[in-house]
């Protein structure tokens, strides 16, 4: 039989991609994620390292998860395939995770295999989707945009602890990340800075209600950079091939 | 459906069954030492051994599907699994017969004789299943099996060792005589006692130390 979602399926957890280049905080950000929620959901998370297990050992060896919770994929020197056009070993560790916690957990993280600016997580692998930046790599980072810094539903700029000691204004990153992102929210954190992991887990708390009430509709920030004139409209709801500029 | 074209979807590499997070073994046997000279080789190799276990088992799973032979299923994983000793390597092969499976039942709901096989089965009794409810025949799915592999390989040298394409298009293309060998040597299966049973205890050893390494391109 098909296994399309049914009414009889189990209600599965939420999928929340974390994506971003390498470097930026990733693991990090999930780790904080499973400190301060693993005490009151159930977590899972699946990682996509590019050619270690690093992550998924940096996340065993935290101790924030049991270490049977966080399991990690190889996606064969494609870190941008296994989480957008086949995301059939994301999907499986998901499943997986699910059956063997007996369709209990309530959010499942998936960390994309640190690359560059322009992977972004399918809507079809996860439900929302969180870009990652820090300070370090550059206050001009933001400005420059890119499909996830624009679109991605939450954009975190990472570590901002550091701006004084890698000579980058904070508050002018963040204007900037504002600007190209337009109604989208961005969250400057750092792990020093209880305020901004209050600002992440609101968030997040956010579009899980969203999602355990069915109105949480999954969008792609898409693989390709704005247009150029820089207005904010999307053209979701025109046919394809439609709009012509 | 013309069976050509069922074939060509099920060997194209865009197929999403996560075909790029495997590379025949290659990965371990490179870290091992194994060169690009090497590559046409191994790929033989493993047409000659693993492959042919995987076709052959393959081949004879469509046969007990199309006969409604579901119990007889059990006994040919169970012969599949004697003639597969690395555990590396059967978790691999169930972890993508549940790819294809989930995207054979979503592609073709009404393909109910996949309903035949037990629970995780091996990629090749899927093979089986889909063949069988494709209408493939079994020279097609061997050759199926045999071609699939020599691409996986080849295609994972692309990413393992530096490589001109149309070189290892040039490998896949004179592999192709092996891989009509293999499909001559099983096609005409049909009982689990007649599965070969070549050994392959380089690929095993190679397979079982990638799994424990920790650092890993490919699942396998």
């Amino acid at each position: 039989m098909p296994e399309f979602p049914s009414a009889h399926a189990p209600r599965r957890a939420l999928r929340l991609g974390v994506c971003g280049p390498v470097g930026t905080g990733k693991s990090s950000l999930i780790a904080l994620l499973c400190r301060e929620l693993s005490g009151r959901l159930e977590v899972g998370v699946v990682t996509n390292d590019i050619y270690t297990d690093e992550d998924a050992r940096f996340l065993r060896a935290s101790g924030v998860l049991e270490v049977d919770r966080i399991r990690a994929v190889e996606t064969g020197a494609c870190p941008h395939t296994a989480i957008r056009d086949d995301i059939t070993a994301n999907t499986l560790a998901i499943e997986e995770l699910e059956e063997d916690y007996r369709h209990r957990l309530d959010l499942v993280l998936i960390e994309s295999g640190g690359d560059n600016l322009t992977a972004t997580f399918s809507p079809a692998l996860v439900d929302v989707q969180v870009f990652v930046l820090d300070v370090a790599g550059g206050g001009d980072v933001a400005r420059k945009g890119g499909p996830g810094i624009e679109r991605a539903d939450l954009l975190v700029v990472n570590k901002t602890d550091l701006g004084p000691h890698v000579g980058v204004e904070v508050p002018r990153m963040l204007a900037d990340a504002r600007l190209a992102r337009g109604e989208r929210p961005v969250i400057g954190l750092s792990r020093t800075d209880r305020d901004s992991i209050d600002q992440l887990l609101t968030w997040l708390e956010g579009r899980r209600s969203s999602y355990l009430a069915g109105d949480l509709v999954p969008s792609d920030p898409g693989p390709m950079a704005s247009h150029s004139h820089g207005h904010d409209h999307t053209h979701e709801d025109e046919p394809v091939g439609a709009h012509h500029h | 459906m013309h069976r050509d074209l069922v074939l060509m979807l099920l060997a194209d590499a865009r197929l999403p069954v996560a075909g790029h997070t495997q590379s025949g073994t290659l990965e371990p046997a490179v870290r091992d030492g194994l060169g690009a000279d090497g590559v046409p080789a191994y790929a033989r190799s493993r047409l000659r051994t693993v492959t042919t276990v995987e076709a052959a088992a393959a081949v004879v799973a469509r046969h007990l599907v199309l006969g409604r032979g579901a119990a007889d299923l059990e006994d040919l994983e169970e012969a599949w699994e004697a003639r597969s000793p690395s555990a590396p390597l059967r978790e691999a092969s169930r972890r993508q017969g549940r790819a294809l499976l989930r995207l054979a039942r979503r592609t073709w709901p009404g393909a109910v004789a996949l309903d035949a096989l037990p629970p995780a089965p091996p990629r090749a009794l899927v093979l089986g299943a889909v063949a069988a409810s494709l209408e493939l025949d079994a020279a097609g799915l061997a050759r199926l099996v045999g071609y699939d592999d020599v691409q996986t390989v080849c295609a994972a040298s692309l990413k393992l060792l530096p490589l001109d394409p149309t070189v290892v298009t040039g490998w896949v293309a004179a592999l192709l005589p092996d891989v009509e060998a293999l499909t001559a040597s099983v096609s005409h299966l049909t009982d689990v006692d007649d599965l070969p049973a070549p050994g392959s205890p380089l690929i095993e050893a190679w397979a079982q130390a990638h799994a424990v390494t920790s650092r890993r391109l490919f699942h396998a």
